[in-house]
């Protein structure tokens, strides 16, 4: 480069440089502000992923050997994996630990994924669903799965004490079902009608009809009549 | 005189910046920073070396026994950015019209446009990932380093919303409005990366008084530094709708319950995961194959037979993606990457580089540029030659 003619023949940057600066740093701002926006996306609901055709030998995803423009980093993570600690959902019971009812007259149901056992629709439109959610042991115990299901619909949690007195027992042949019936505030209500069950072999079951404050208000003579069936093998 | 000194001050700096030895020192340096960056990879993994040294101003690194970090070398930037200046400098103070150094004004056209290219290449390059299991039809891409705390309102059986909030954005203290719903997202506290366990009986008591949350003890990790770690992005958020609060949940990574809350007959659900993009194609991967040499386990080629599907644009069409024959489509490249599950998964790579083509062109440009100051001075010397001979 040294042969390069050295005449100082134009000492001032001209204007592209400036010019192009000028657009750079616009882009980087206009770039820097869209990252950071919160995004919205209608998405159609998730089916659950289809069965590996062949034994799985990795659950996680393998590096490749080297190529442009660099492989993926090892702990990178597939989409609905977990990285290392998260707790996978917990194994359906099966078999005679296996919970079963007596779907009421008109009812739907559906096998559930990930945490969810089963999930029920009663008929007559509106929005009220029910599903069925099993987990080990006693999952937190009664208290703070009713302050649980309180908070989700913006009620303040109770305490221990004040439980009994909104309790309703329905008897099955599966153990006593202990039942909770709550209306959120607001202008379009949500009501809950929700019941847990402790079974012999250590699980906890969880019943929840939930939706529109008069779908669900319709469709809970027949979830009681529904938990009035339940039992195992 | 002070304007003569400053005039004469101002010459030689520009006579500097213009130098050959500015341009050595240069070179010398980003290749000191190419072998640095490459024995680095070995800590800190690919991304973490390439942001440190290639993609920083200064190199900063930690001593033992001293508490606070030094600067210790050049970063590529500020080295990228000095040969930039150098080179535009040289072109613009030697300019000369003459047809005869037409070749080299190419040449270091093309080496301004190789440097620039990579600064483009920082500044814009968005990589991502795409996983797909056999069967599947995916259309969004998913981040491999940000995360992103999404709210998705479930109420329609058949569609979500999703709000997703970048994790940039999830500093303590801000009140974050969902454009289009009634919720405010308070953040709490937030956690670029954490450890979470089980809640302990002499635990101090949990941020979170819903969900899940409130059972869990959080403490408080360093950012992952290498590619083989993963952050577990944790925060503490309080949904605020219609002037109710929705009480404190827990959100992290990490944390695979859904955690769900309803307001005037609507169901959100609260999680943390990998910053995703959505697409306005699909793709579905037909089939993933993992080719080895017959009697060897050794990798002898992996693809992915994807199908394309672009309603928009009438477009439907399956791609052979295979080692180092990338898909490209919408300004991205779609790389084999990874693959899983008894090679039912294929993962991958995703780049998104409006710079791509910069390295090609000016690569382009450097060859043209050589040529034709080779055919020029060929053309001179055979001119001379032939007028000696006469």
């Amino acid at each position: 480069m040294d042969r390069i003619n050295p005449t100082f023949a134009n000492p001032r940057p001209g204007p592209i440089p400036l010019a192009a600066l000028a657009v750079a740093a616009g882009m980087l701002l206009g770039l820097g502000c869209d990252r950071d926006q919160v995004s919205h996306a209608t998405v159609a609901k998730e089916a659950p992923a289809p069965a590996p055709m062949a034994p799985a030998h990795a659950s996680s995803p393998q590096t490749m050997p080297p190529m442009p423009p660099g492989a993926m980093p090892p702990g990178a993570m597939p989409p609905g994996a977990m990285p290392p600690g998260a707790m996978p959902p917990p194994p359906r019971p099966t078999g005679k630990g296996a919970l079963k009812w007596a779907l009421p007259k008109g009812w739907t149901e559906a096998p559930g994924s990930g945490m969810r056992y089963a999930t029920l629709t009663p008929p007559g439109g509106g929005k009220a669903e029910m599903s069925v959610v099993v987990l080990p042991g006693q999952a937190g115990g009664e208290a703070a799965n009713v302050n649980r299901w309180r908070g989700q619909i913006g009620l303040p949690p109770l305490e221990e004490d004040a439980l009994a007195a909104l309790r309703k027992a329905v008897p099955s042949k599966a153990g006593p079902v202990a039942v909770y019936d709550f209306t959120s505030l607001g202008d379009t209500r949500t009501r809950m009608v929700a019941g847990l069950l402790a079974t012999a072999d250590g699980n906890t079951w969880f019943f929840k009809l939930v939706g529109d404050a008069d779908p669900v208000g319709k469709a809970k003579p027949s979830f009681m009549k529904y938990l009035g069936t339940l039992h195992l093998d | 005189m002070p304007a003569q000194r400053l005039k004469s001050f101002a010459v030689r700096c520009w006579i500097l910046l213009a130098s050959l030895q500015v341009t050595i020192v240069s070179l010398v340096l980003l290749m000191a920073l190419v072998v640095l960056c490459t024995l680095a990879q070995t800590d800190m993994g690919t991304l973490g070396a390439v942001n440190a040294y290639m993609r920083s101003w200064v190199v900063m690194r930690q001593l033992q026994g001293i508490p606070f970090r030094l600067p210790l070398f050049p970063g590529g930037a500020l080295v990228g950015l000095v040969l930039v200046a150098n080179l535009s400098a040289a072109l613009v103070r030697r300019f000369e019209f003459n047809p005869r150094k037409f070749g080299l004004w190419v040449v270091h056209a093309g080496l301004i446009l190789l440097v620039a290219g990579e600064f483009v290449t920082g500044a814009f390059q968005v990589d991502t990932r795409m996983t797909i299991e056999q069967g599947q039809t995916v259309d969004y891409l998913e981040s491999y380093r940000q995360m992103e705390l999404v709210v998705s309102d479930l109420t329609d059986p058949a569609r979500s919303e999703e709000y997703g909030i970048p994790d940039s954005r999830l500093r303590a203290g801000a009140a974050i409005p969902l454009p289009g719903t009634p919720i405010t997202l308070k953040v709490k506290r937030f956690y670029v990366n954490a450890a979470l366990s089980p809640r302990g009986p002499n635990d101090p008591p949990s941020l979170a008084d819903r969900g899940v949350g409130a059972g869990v003890t959080l403490t408080e990790a360093p950012p992952a530094a290498s590619d083989k770690e993963v952050n577990a992005t944790s925060a503490f958020v309080e949904p605020v709708a219609g002037g109710r609060s929705y009480g404190t949940w827990l959100v992290s990574a990490v944390l695979g319950a859904p955690q769900t809350f309803m307001h005037e007959g609507r169901t959100y659900m609260l999680s943390m995961r990998p910053r995703r993009y959505h697409l306005p194609y699909s793709l579905t991967l037909k089939k993933f194959s993992h080719d080895i040499y017959p009697g060897t386990d050794i990798p002898k080629n992996f693809s992915s037979l994807v199908h394309l599907s672009n309603p928009a644009r009438g477009e439907q069409r399956d791609v052979l993606i295979y080692m180092n024959q990338p898909l490209r489509y919408d300004g991205k490249a779609f790389y084999q990457a990874s693959y899983g599950k008894g090679d039912t998964l294929s993962v991958l790579q995703v780049v998104a580089n409006p710079g791509w083509l910069l390295p090609y062109l000016s690569c382009a440009l450097i060859t043209l540029g050589l040529l034709l100051h080779f055919g020029i001075t060929l053309f001179n010397a055979i001119k001379r030659r032939e007028k000696e001979a006469s």
